[in-house]
């Protein structure tokens, strides 16, 4: 079943990493809903992280606050979404070190330092399989625009 | 005619015999007593040592329960504090799995990572903690 994004979720999503990322560094943003609506991405959380051109990390402590907050909110993270300085693909430190690693969890790796149209032109989406590989799917699949 | 009566010196001997008879059961009373008060002092020094260990287990329990976010999620585990985190870790992985490329997840108290080795003792969890199962590293690159 596919989640649902809405125009805001997308908008923002660039948004963030364009000016984060200042079409010189990586950036990653996180995609969230509730547990009562899993499917509808309604949230986009960009996380405190350390980036250069080609990648980032993500501070530690702010994984672990984080932790609490999805928590205490009720939410979890459906799509991890970072960009790249060219073409998009699944790295292989981007298959080794996801935030979640759960069967269904989605990666959306943005080209161009997300300075192209705000949308899934030239986009990768990776999805965790059960035995742990990470295989593209296509993102009409996954994802629908709402 | 045989004369019956008690010579004096008996009479004498007698009478010096009683208080010393009088002595001896004192003695041995008082060894009795001696040897009841060790008794008692083992006794209490027995039941201090149950109550440290009553207050002990109360501060200390040895089994208590904890939970554990993964993913916005919160479930209870019911651990004991001689078990080691490594046990801990794999229940948590079970219950929210199935969760594939386990050894890239570990469990956190506030901001630091568990030792795999330590028992939850050793590892200052203490009832009621709120421990995260979460990767030890998220990063990502072209």
């Amino acid at each position: 079943m596919a989640h649902q994004v809405n125009g805001g979720v997308l908008e923002d999503t660039f948004q963030h990493l364009r000016a984060c990322g200042c079409g010189r560094r990586e950036c990653q943003v996180l995609w969230l809903s509730s547990w009562d609506s899993p499917q509808a991405i309604t949230k986009v959380m960009h996380p405190r992280h350390k980036s250069h051109l080609g990648g980032f990390v993500l501070d530690d402590q702010w994984l672990s606050d984080f932790w609490l907050d999805l928590a205490n909110a009720n939410m979890g993270i459906r799509v991890q979404v970072h960009s790249h300085p060219g073409e998009a693909f699944h790295s292989p430190t981007d298959d080794a070190f996801p935030i979640i690693h759960k069967p269904g969890f989605l990666s959306l790796v943005i080209p161009n330092f997300g300075l192209g149209p705000v949308g899934f032109n030239e986009a990768f989406l990776a999805e965790i399989q059960p035995d742990g590989r990470w295989q593209e799917v296509a993102i009409a699949s996954r994802l629908m625009l709402a | 005619m045989t004369d019956h009566n008690p010579s004096g010196s008996e009479g004498a001997d007698h009478a010096a015999e009683e208080p010393i008879e009088h002595l001896r059961h004192a003695e041995r009373d008082l060894e009795k007593a001696l040897e009841k008060e060790q008794e008692a002092r083992h006794e209490v020094e027995k039941a201090e040592a149950e109550v440290a260990e009553a207050i002990q287990e109360l501060e200390h329990p040895r089994h208590f329960t904890v939970e554990i976010l993964y993913d916005g999620v919160k479930k209870k585990f019911e651990v004991c504090a001689d078990e080691r985190v490594k046990a801990l870790l794999d229940k948590a992985l079970s219950a929210f799995g199935p969760l594939p490329n386990r050894h890239t997840l570990s469990l956190y108290k506030g901001g630091d990572e568990l030792s795999d080795s330590q028992t939850l003792k050793e590892a200052g969890v203490k009832p009621h903690d709120v421990l995260l199962l979460r990767p030890s590293k998220v990063k990502g690159g072209a």
